[in-house]
């Protein structure tokens, strides 16, 4: 008798356990992409300085993710606006991520030398891109220390005229609560 | 109060259990007072979820194992199946954005199908669920049921007791002369039609076909073998599906693979008849395709990958690349002309000075050309006026326009602005005497169509096979044979005929007519059915 | 082949598919003389039934072998078998319920079933007959071995539980008290007059459709849809031509009348389709449905005007005489043999088939979605009758509801479903 309760048991937690694996493994096939308030999808690429990048290692610091194509005319637009803020608040600490949708080297070279551009520019190739559930350009995310999205961006940014789309006023939540 | 499950043929039976394991006399007093027939399901043996007092892994137990639940069960499953048909699933819209695509297409129908979840219907947590608690129902019931079935079929006796047989659904009542001279002559007519028969005394059982019996649970075991087969696409490494777009004459990486894939060549062959519609009809399409492995360099946009290749395969529907459990598969593919290179010959004052040739996808920076180095500072896939500077409108190479530096090997630097397919060039920056190099298309590449493809990774496929297979077996099994029983017990000049079998009651009421006849008794089928419950 | 060749063959084969629609209808002639001539034979009703029963057979199986030249040379033609569009599949279909009638008949000899079987046939092969049978090449996805071997055991399946339903109704016609007042009395009465009427109405439809066919009936209009272009994100207005084969009640949702026959002195439509019935198809597959209904109600009322009972009752008499036990073993056998052989055909093969063709076996695109519901049905008719005891009637309405379903597997998803699975519309 008792020897067949253990049977019973056991069956019984072959079951749950297959119930727990297919849940966990349906969470974590990652489908969705994330939105605000969700952590921030680790990825690497490769810059176009020729190093790999993580977002993990930039985790800890105030990061802005830009995802932004010279074919894209508001991101080009919006260029100079976050590589003047990158400037102004080098200080605190502002990581700026410049990731590129799937252009050639040379486009890309010769546009960030003409725009004197400092921050890091990575290059994807559709699977960042992807990852994050971007398809409208220019797309902007916003990430805190804990590497937890606080804010994302459709469309072109400016300073002092549309408050959702303002990056003056995003930073300094960002930064500041 | 323990209850006493002693039979009065002596055979101490488990308690729960409904008839004698022994001669089949049903052990509740109550029972046998009855005169309806026998319930003869799992042999009237003990089982485990008919115990009384139940615990809670008891009360879980009983649950799983009824099959009233596990009809439950399957209907549910269907009635949300049927939802999830009502409205395109979410795999399936063509919008990357499915909140708002439901809620404009459909109205509110499709804003409420969206909430609820419906729109990705089969990948809920719910509909797993019921999933995977017909998983469960599908391993309790069969455990419950088999082990004290092949038990009790596994020690049958021949004897079994009076009211045992006057109580099954087919009996036949009479008188006997010579018994056994009449039991010779049953026993080899029940031979004759393949029954496995066992004699004690006066006492005779013809058994047939036993093996029907397991049908279930092997179908059973089939199902639990798919469903787990499932699972294991969780396992990382046993599912993957990858998309991949090329161009002719593209190589491109398959994202979350260290593979490399080129498509040399797309073929569309359209036939126009022998066919009335004289229409001109699509009639097969494939790429020409190499797989590659990346040794080095993988996915990395500033340099070259270093490829080893693998395999080569012209891929069409119905016929993929398959590699070691990779399968690319050609799904779809558009006719979308486009430039892939141009090859300029460099000319300075008549005479050709070289050429190079220019990757429109991905440019490489340098090129020499005899003393010359030239290196492509600005590229425009697609170039276009924006506020009076170049820019360019979209990533397809349509219009593409280069910034050339040239250094020369007196140290002299220059700069060209080419816009070959406006045939426009301008020197931006050199000195006035130098002569202008002039830069002329000497070839051009293009890719006239691209390529969808499919990767996949399927390694649960040939377990999922397998469970299928089985599970047809046993249904096979378990259909279309039916597990037969006759036994005979003759006292004195009284001869007790009974049959049961698990189905087919009217065939086994003909075959046992038939028995008898050849045993010299004349009896119609249907006189020999002793169900005891009126019909209407 | 030259055209030529090819238009002989197709036409040749055509008159044989009409060869076979006509002798399956000998057949079911020949199986009511069978059953209902008993009384006024002069043999003994036991012989005169057998007798004719048996010719009713071989005349099945004659139509049978007409249909199989008509497949052979369409095959011939075609270079492929013919099963790849609703047409085909169809009267392909239509040909299995025969060949399962045939088997089954073999088995147990009853020729009343014929009286049932041969007309669901006819039905099916004249459902068929509605839908474009052009010779088309087989698309490069269906160029494959698989064609022929998920597509015939599929419908080879289906048909053997089609013949399940049509043993089931002969059960329930058979048993159910016309003159039952009770609830539940009423409740069995009014199933089995859903059941006939839901038959009328797809008689009605291809009779609708032939006769306007027939008479040449034609009717335009330019449909303007609000779309969303799916890369600009902005709302365009497209316009679209849609044409009408049966005089319009419904006209589509917000169009334009191009050009109308008038029918009846209708010389306007009568009705415009609701507003949320906006997609191209829409307006013309709800006037479609709008008449078959109908018609079918007319026909129904008519029937029951002039038999001025349930329209059941009316056929139940011919039931006399066969033991309802034997129709429930018919039937249960039926779907018995076909439950596997449907398995097979629609799960298994066609799993292996979408993983050569898609690299997905299974996707749950509609079509897969409703033969995997039409199984899970089946194995709880299965289930209910060999655990739970239900045989007898609550297995014949299980047998009704499940032909049911598999009816809709192949008349709505392939017409009102989308899908990568779905064949043209009407």
């Amino acid at each position: 008798m008792a020897r067949n309760k253990w049977v019973q048991l056991t069956i019984l937690a072959v079951i749950i356990a297959a119930a727990v694996f297919t849940v966990s493994s349906n969470l974590s096939a990652g489908s969705s992409a994330p939105q605000v308030m969700d952590e921030a999808v680790n990825f690497s690429l490769y810059g176009l300085d020729g190093a790999l990048h993580e977002l993990d290692d930039y985790i800890g610091k105030p990061i802005i993710i830009n995802f932004w194509g010279t074919f894209c005319p508001p991101c080009v637009r919006e260029m100079p606006l976050i590589q003047s803020k990158y400037e102004e608040y080098a200080d605190s600490g502002l990581v700026v991520l410049g990731i590129n949708l799937d252009e050639s080297t040379v486009t890309i070279n010769h546009f960030t030398q003409g725009m004197n551009l400092t921050f890091p520019i990575l290059l994807d190739k559709n699977v960042v891109r992807k990852q994050y559930g971007v398809y409208e350009y220019p797309t902007t995310f916003f990430i805190d220390e804990k590497g937890v999205i606080r804010q994302k961006i459709v469309g072109e940014m400016n300073e002092g005229s549309l408050p959702s789309h303002d990056i003056d006023l995003a930073i300094r939540r960002l930064l500041y609560g | 109060m323990l209850k006493n499950t002693k039979c009065e043929c002596g055979h101490q039976n488990p308690v729960g259990t409904v008839l004698c394991e022994a001669c089949g006399l049903p052990v509740h007093p109550e029972d046998v007072q009855s005169d309806k027939p026998l319930e003869m399901r799992y042999e009237g043996a003990a089982r485990r979820s008919q115990k009384s007092n139940p615990n809670i892994l008891d009360r879980v137990w009983n649950f799983f194992s009824s099959v009233k639940v596990a009809v439950y069960l399957i209907i549910i499953t269907l009635i949300c199946s049927i939802i999830g048909t009502l409205l395109p699933q979410v795999n399936v819209i063509p919008s990357n954005d499915p909140a708002s695509y439901y809620a404009t297409e459909y109205g509110w129908i499709g804003e409420l199908y969206y909430a609820l979840g419906l729109a990705d219907t089969f990948g809920t947590w719910w509909y797993k669920g019921l999933v995977l608690m017909i998983a469960a129902s599908l391993i309790i019931c069969s455990l419950d049921r088999i082990i004290p079935l092949y038990r009790a079929l596994s020690k049958q006796q021949a004897v079994k007791h009076e009211t045992f047989l006057r109580r099954q659904k087919v009996l036949y009542t009479g008188d006997v002369a010579n018994a056994e001279a009449w039991l010779g002559e049953m026993e080899a007519a029940a031979k004759g039609r393949r029954y496995r028969v066992t004699r004690e005394g006066n006492a005779l059982l013809a058994e047939k076909n036993r093996f029907s019996r397991w049908g279930p649970y092997i179908n059973h075991i089939g199902l639990i073998i798919l469903l787990a087969a499932l699972l294991t696409r969780g396992i990382p490494g046993w599912y993957m599906e990858q998309g991949i777009a090329l161009k002719e004459g593209q190589t491109g990486p398959i994202n979350g693979t260290s593979y490399y894939l080129e498509n040399i060549q797309f073929t569309e062959v359209k036939e126009v008849g022998p066919h009335i519609s004289g229409q001109e009809l699509q009639f097969a399409f494939e790429t020409e395709a190499v797989l590659y492995r990346c040794i080095d360099n993988c996915h990395n946009p500033l340099s070259e990958p270093i490829l080893e290749e693998v395999k080569q395969h012209t891929i069409k529907p119905n016929e993929p690349l398959v590699h070691e459990g990779y399968s690319i598969y050609q799904i779809d593919y558009s006719f979308e002309p486009q430039l892939t290179a141009i090859t300029f010959d460099i000319g300075a004052e008549g005479r050709s000075l070289g050429e190079i040739k220019i990757e429109l996808a991905d440019p490489a920076f340098f090129y020499p050309v005899g003393d010359l180095t030239f290196e492509l500072s600005g590229y425009y896939p697609d170039l276009t006026n924006v506020n009076g500077e170049p820019a360019t409108k979209s990533r397809q190479p349509n219009n593409p326009a280069f910034i050339f530096d040239v250094q020369r090997a007196d140290g002299v630097e220059e700069s060209y602005f080419v816009v070959p397919l406006e045939q426009f060039q301008t020197r931006l920056k050199g000195s006035g005497d130098a002569e202008v190099l002039q830069f002329e298309i000497a070839d051009m590449d293009a890719s006239r169509y691209s390529s969808y493809m499919l990767v996949r990774v399927e390694r649960a496929l040939p377990y999922i096979l397998a469970g299928a297979l089985i599970f047809l077996f046993g249904v096979v099994l378990g259909l279309y044979w039916q597990h037969r029983r006759i036994w005979v017990r003759i006292d004195g000049d009284q001869l007790i005929v009974a049959a049961h079998t698990n189905k087919n009651w009217y065939g086994i009421r003909e075959e046992l007519a038939k028995l008898l006849r050849k045993t010299g008794i004349e009896t119609d089928a249907k006189s020999l059915d002793n169900n005891g419950v009126t019909k209407k | 082949m030259s055209v030529e060749q090819i238009e002989s063959l197709i036409d040749l084969s055509s008159t044989f598919l009409m060869v076979a629609f006509l002798v399956y209808n000998l057949s079911f002639i020949v199986f009511g003389i069978a059953v209902l001539g008993k009384r006024w034979s002069n043999r003994d009703p036991q012989s005169h039934e057998r007798r004719w029963g048996t010719i009713g057979l071989i005349i099945a199986i004659v139509g049978f072998l007409s249909q199989a030249a008509f497949a052979g040379l369409r095959w011939a033609a075609n270079g492929h078998i013919p099963v790849s569009n609703l047409y085909e599949f169809l009267t392909f279909f239509g040909m299995m319920v025969v060949l399962a009638f045939i088997i089954i008949y073999a088995i147990y000899r009853k020729p009343l079933t014929g009286l049932f079987a041969m007309p669901l046939a006819v039905v099916i092969v004249a459902y068929g007959a509605v839908f474009p049978n052009a010779v088309k090449p087989l698309i490069p996805q269906l160029q494959s071995i698989w064609l022929y071997i998920h597509v015939t055991l599929a419908a080879l399946g289906e048909a053997f539980l089609a013949v399940g339903f049509a043993a089931g109704l002969m059960y329930l016609l058979r048993t159910v008290d016309f003159r039952d007042k009770s609830v539940s009395g009423r409740r069995k009465i009014r199933g089995v007059e859903v059941t006939l009427f839901s038959l009328i109405t797809l008689i009605s439809f291809i009779a609708i459709i032939f006769i306007f066919r027939g008479a040449g009936y034609h009717a335009e209009f330019t449909q303007t849809v609000i779309e969303i272009d799916q890369t600009t994100k902005q709302e365009v207005e497209v316009e679209h031509t849609v044409e009408y084969t049966l005089p319009p009640i419904f006209k589509p949702h917000n169009s334009v009348t191009v050009e109308m026959q008038s029918f009846l002195g209708m010389e306007e439509p009568l009705l415009e389709a609701p507003s949320w019935l906006n997609g191209v198809n829409a307006g013309r597959k709800l006037n479609t449905i709008v008449w078959s209904l109908a018609l079918g109600l007319v026909l129904y009322g008519l029937l029951r005007l002039i038999l001025r009972r349930p329209l059941g009752a009316a056929v139940s008499p011919i039931m006399d005489g066969i033991d309802e036990q034997d129709l429930d073993e018919i039937s249960y056998r039926a779907i018995a043999i076909g439950y596997p052989i449907f398995t097979l055909g629609a799960l298994i093969f066609a799993s292996i088939w979408a993983h050569q063709a898609w690299g997905r076996f299974w996707a749950f695109d509609p079509k897969e979605t409703w033969a995997l519901i039409t199984w899970f049905f089946y194995t709880a008719y299965l289930h209910l009758r060999l655990s739970r005891g239900w045989q007898g009637e609550k297995s014949a309405w299980m047998s009704v509801i499940g032909f049911l379903i598999i009816m809709f597997t192949l008349i709505g998803v392939n017409l009102v479903i989308a899908g990568l699975h779905s064949y043209a519309g009407v």
